[in-house]
């Protein structure tokens, strides 16, 4: 049997690794575009931010690809796949037979519709690449505009404060953050983020990019009344795209956010699977086709999908979202749910110290954790890391409302004494 | 491989362990320093002591972005390397035990490394609520049969029911 894998990256990695458990006797092959051992997009703001060397910013030697006994082509994209004769192209011609085949080929940066918005100045921050392009560009006194304020934007936004530059953040929704905050948190965070001397601006629109001496300074041209923004260098962080073009004329259904899948990452082509970004799959709350764009969520689509293609039956439990980060000395991170939706079976618990500017909010409903967001110190996240399971397992943990927090062990313990 | 086993019902919070893995691991006495937590509850009258159980399938070794999380292949102990991480704290948000803290001052992820295979917590613990026994022995304690137990422990110390 012929296994070939699409990626090179956590799903991938973590597909690889599981399909090897099962099976030592196939035929395994890896493909990436990307050239070069596997590295992580994770690391890539701590790279900026001069934290991690870049030879760390590697994850995989060809000592680990020849452990999994996996030929690998990196450097060589897909350029399309045969899913009757069960074969697929490479850039160079090259073409490959596969038995079973899994798509993880992750996601692109897409630059929003702005007039003038490409040419010299305007970075994207995805790929090793991009870091390697930005890094020299982050000279302190310059200034920087980052668009978008998703964790990665945010995080590269820290590291340009951190190295002296002068960041504006410009943001098209009201709150940064807005899909891993609630919106005290963003508004502390941003608060944060001004007190380090970042511009912050929320519900700002852009009109178009100009270029008034010719190639930099850019002007970043706003449509609403906030004046317009004078930049050495503009940071593109809205959004991304599923990188799926090889699978047009395939019968693999593709919508916009990518591939849905079901719990055995089956795309419902025979012998097709995907997993990952590019991958639409089962949440722990029920939604079939969840984007969960996540480090966490890769690795465990990709071990579903390992050992499914290797003839042994996994079950997906779900995706949880969940997101860590460090940002202006504050640690920042949530799960699951953590918005109300105005449920009356919901309750939010929250303990909020305005002086530390620590920030911890959980939501139940009916006894059940949902989720929670943390701002505050790295000992904070034992709250929501303990309430994982629970969220996962749709089991009751209530917290004594009075002390919420007092002790790791309370939060276990719960409300069981009550019951 | 051998794990350590954590008994809340006979640990006294005398911290040596806490001491002990401090200087072990950093060469100071600074229960901050320290791997293994003994969280106390005076009102309830209850002491837990909590360190990494070295998982089956450590999802903290999964997860992390950085692949700085390993199996110690003589001890079988689930290890960080300081070089390697990060310090993202994706493994804090992973290990439901709370049994990774964070290093401040070198900005990594720390974890029980079992001592490399002589760990210092139980040769100090003086009352026999820590021990080194064979994982497949040790298959009494459960993470869910501890957090059963908890339960219990504090359900008693408020007045409850067994």
């Amino acid at each position: 049997m012929k296994a070939v894998i699409i990626g090179n990256s956590a799903a991938s990695l973590a597909a690889a690794e599981a399909f090897r458990r099962y099976d030592r006797a196939s035929e395994l092959t890896l493909l990436a575009a990307e050239a070069g051992p596997a590295y992580s997009r994770v690391l890539l703001p701590y790279y900026l931010r001069g934290s991690l060397p870049r030879e760390r910013l590697f994850i995989r030697g060809d000592a680990d690809y020849r452990c999994l006994d996996a030929r690998t082509a990196f450097g060589r994209a897909v350029t399309r796949v045969d899913d009757r004769r069960r074969t697929l192209t490479l850039a160079d011609g090259e073409e490959l037979a596969w038995d079973r085949l899994l798509v993880a080929s992750g996601t692109r940066p897409v630059l929003p519709r702005v007039r003038d918005l490409e040419g010299p100045g305007i970075h994207t921050l995805w790929t090793l690449q991009d870091a390697d392009r930005l890094l020299p560009e982050l000279l302190p006194g310059r200034r920087a505009v980052f668009i978008g304020s998703g964790f990665v934007s945010l995080q590269a936004a820290w590291a340009a404060c951190v190295r002296g530059l002068r960041v504006t953040v410009l943001e098209a929704l009201p709150r940064v953050l807005p899909k891993v905050l609630d919106q005290t948190a963003s508004a502390l965070l941003e608060a944060r983020m001004r007190g380090h001397g970042a511009d912050v601006r929320c519900a700002v629109g852009i009109e178009r990019v100009e270029r008034p001496a010719g190639r930099t300074p850019l002007r970043v041209v706003l449509s609403c009344e906030d004046p317009n923004v004078d930049a050495d260098l503009v940071v593109v962080g809205a959004g991304v795209r599923p990188n799926l073009s090889f699978l047009e004329g395939t019968a693999v259904r593709v919508e916009a956010g990518g591939i849905p899948v079901d719990e055995r990452m089956r795309t419902g082509v025979l012998g097709i699977y995907a997993a990952g970004d590019a991958a639409l799959g089962p949440s722990v709350f029920g939604e079939a086709h969840a984007a969960h764009a996540l480090w966490p969520t890769a690795v465990e689509q990709g071990r579903v999908a390992g050992a499914n293609m290797a003839g042994h039956e996994r079950v997906y439990a779900g995706s949880l979202n969940m997101n860590v980060a460090e940002m202006y000395g504050l640690t920042v991170a949530s799960m699951g749910r953590f918005l109300e939706n105005g449920d009356p079976a919901e309750e939010a618990v929250v303990e909020h110290d305005p002086r530390t500017g620590r920030y911890v909010k959980l939501l139940f409903r009916g006894g059940v954790p949902l989720g929670g967001v943390v701002l505050g110190t790295p000992e904070d996240l034992a709250v929501l890391a303990a309430l994982r399971p629970r969220i996962r397992a749709g089991r009751k943990a209530r917290l004594v409302p009075a002390e919420p927090f007092g002790g790791l062990h309370r939060t276990l313990a719960l409300k069981a004494s009550r019951r | 491989m051998r794990i350590v086993t954590m008994d809340p019902e006979i640990c006294v919070a005398c911290r040596n362990c806490e001491y002990a893995c401090a200087f072990k691991q950093a060469g100071t006495f600074e229960r901050r320093d320290s791997n293994i937590r003994v969280s106390f509850y005076p009102q309830e009258r209850v002491c837990i002591p909590g360190t990494c159980v070295h998982c089956e399938e450590p999802w903290c070794l999964e997860v992390c972005p950085a692949a700085a999380i390993g199996r110690n292949p003589e001890t079988g102990a689930v290890e960080i390397d300081p070089d390697r991480c990060a310090g993202c704290k994706m493994c804090m948000l992973a290990c439901p035990y709370g049994a990774i803290r964070f290093d401040a001052k070198a900005r990594v992820a720390r974890k029980c490394d079992l001592c490399g295979g002589d760990p210092q917590c139980v040769k100090f613990c003086i009352s026999g609520a820590l021990q080194f026994v064979e994982a497949e022995e040790a298959f009494a304690f459960r993470r869910t049969s501890l957090d059963a137990k908890l339960t219990d422990l504090l359900g008693l110390a408020k007045g409850g029911r067994r």
